[in-house]
């Protein structure tokens, strides 16, 4: 990613990382900027040989155990083989963005999203492809910026209801005394029973819940109705697993909404993305182009492109 | 990954490609990790995992991806050579996978 100036204040001011990060950020990654000024570490993918993109669609992961890593190891590259730009981002408190001591009420996270995609000066309207919690904010940021929002994809998602409330309210604070309380314990038997690279994830999730306020704020965010959700005018994919607990979601969306496409994935669970990466690939592929097809988007990534290439 | 800044020079006609180089400089980028983490006494050789002996977690092999990519151009696409890999044998990779990735991509480049 191109450093733009408003972020490269920002990144000269902190001083992050190492002294190697600030020549490696000057091209295609770097923290940019979110609301109250923390940093966020972005990546962007762009189409092979300098094609112009057809449109652009911006990767939001999960919360706790999720970074930006979970796209680029799964459907992301794929995304910008196809023709698209894609940006993926960490969100606050998670992989390399910055981990404040507060301020993880879901509102906060959706003006990170407002504020990153304005200081890259992507203003067309996006595609949004969330996973989880990140779903969660995309409807958000959908409800609060119709006009910039082309699409919404959301894998194991649902938009931030009184029931959407009450059950992460309840995972935060399971989380919490697993991971907190009894962090030694916890992290032998995720070790143990998922592997290495789980326990590590872990070990970063019980850090987040540990030194911020996460546990407290996400459930002190704002919900939204059922009226306000029938207020969603663009394209809606929805995908989950049947051995989710999100499984029978799909049937309240359509509903609510009733133009959403809805895909239930057989003997898939919660993590459906780094699963079955492939089908999760061919469903966002085929769902964006139908929507370019259909509303004849121009190539909304074009005016990034160009700005980068400054 | 493909950038769009079309100028950018390409700094690998100066690095060295051969595996013994790579490993170093490979080394030398994850050491600067591990720092980080307050590990810094672990060997890195070929064998090396990055998650079951390193205790790295994916968003650093993101990291990792942009100092390759800093330090040898364009043509080390690692978004790329992860995209052909299972999401289990990303979390088993070697350092010396790596290694002898990187050393194919400059040798390639070399030849074009």
């Amino acid at each position: 990613m191109a450093m733009i100036d408003t972020a490269r204040e920002t990144h000269d001011g902190t001083g992050s990382g190492t002294g190697d990060d600030t020549d490696q950020a000057t091209d295609h990654d770097g923290p940019d900027t979110g609301a109250d000024g923390v940093r966020l570490h972005v990546q962007r993918l762009s189409p092979p040989d300098g094609r112009p993109p057809t449109a652009t669609a911006v990767l939001i992961h999960g919360l706790l155990t999720d970074s930006l890593a979970s796209w680029y190891f799964t459907v992301a590259p794929d995304l910008a083989a196809a023709g698209l730009e894609v940006v993926m981002y960490d969100q606050r408190g998670h992989g390399r963005s910055e981990r404040p001591g507060s301020g993880y009420r879901l509102d906060t996270f959706v003006t990170d999203l407002e504020r990153l995609l304005d200081r890259l000066d992507i203003t067309g309207p996006v595609h949004l492809v969330g996973n989880c919690f990140g779903g969660t904010v995309a409807f958000a940021y959908a409800m609060r910026h119709p006009e910039r929002v082309a699409g919404i994809a959301v894998i194991e998602a649902k938009p931030a209801t009184e029931s959407w409330l009450t059950e992460i309210s309840g995972i935060l604070r399971r989380v919490a005394t697993e991971l907190v309380v009894h962090e030694a314990e916890s992290l032998a038997w995720v070790s143990a029973h998922r592997g290495a690279h789980t326990a590590r994830l872990a070990k970063s999730a019980a850090r987040l819940v540990r030194t911020t306020t996460i546990a407290e704020d996400v459930p002190a965010s704002g919900v939204v109705s059922e009226e306000q959700v029938r207020a969603v005018r663009c394209p809606v994919l929805a995908v989950y697993g049947a051995d989710s607990e999100l499984a029978g979601q799909e049937r309240w969306l359509e509903s609510v909404l009733p133009g959403t496409r809805t895909v239930v994935l057989p003997g898939q669970g919660h993590s459906v993305l780094a699963e079955a990466p492939t089908r999760i690939r061919e469903l966002l592929l085929s769902w964006i182009h139908e929507d370019e097809t259909a509303t004849g988007a121009p190539a909304v990534g074009a005016a990034a492109l160009e700005a980068d290439a400054l | 990954m493909t950038s769009v800044n079309q100028t950018a020079p390409s700094p690998a006609a100066e690095a060295p490609a051969d595996a013994p180089a790579v490993l170093a400089e490979i080394s030398g980028m994850l050491r600067t990790m591990l720092d980080e983490y307050g590990l810094d006494d672990i060997e890195i050789t070929m064998e090396t995992r990055f998650t079951e002996d390193l205790e790295l977690e994916s968003i650093d092999l993101v990291t990792l991806a942009g100092s390759l990519e800093a330090r040898y151009g364009r043509q080390v696409n690692f978004a790329e050579f992860v995209a052909d890999l299972e999401l289990e044998e990303i979390i088993d990779l070697t350092v010396g996978q790596l290694v002898e990735y990187v050393v194919r991509c400059v040798r390639a480049a070399g030849e074009r």
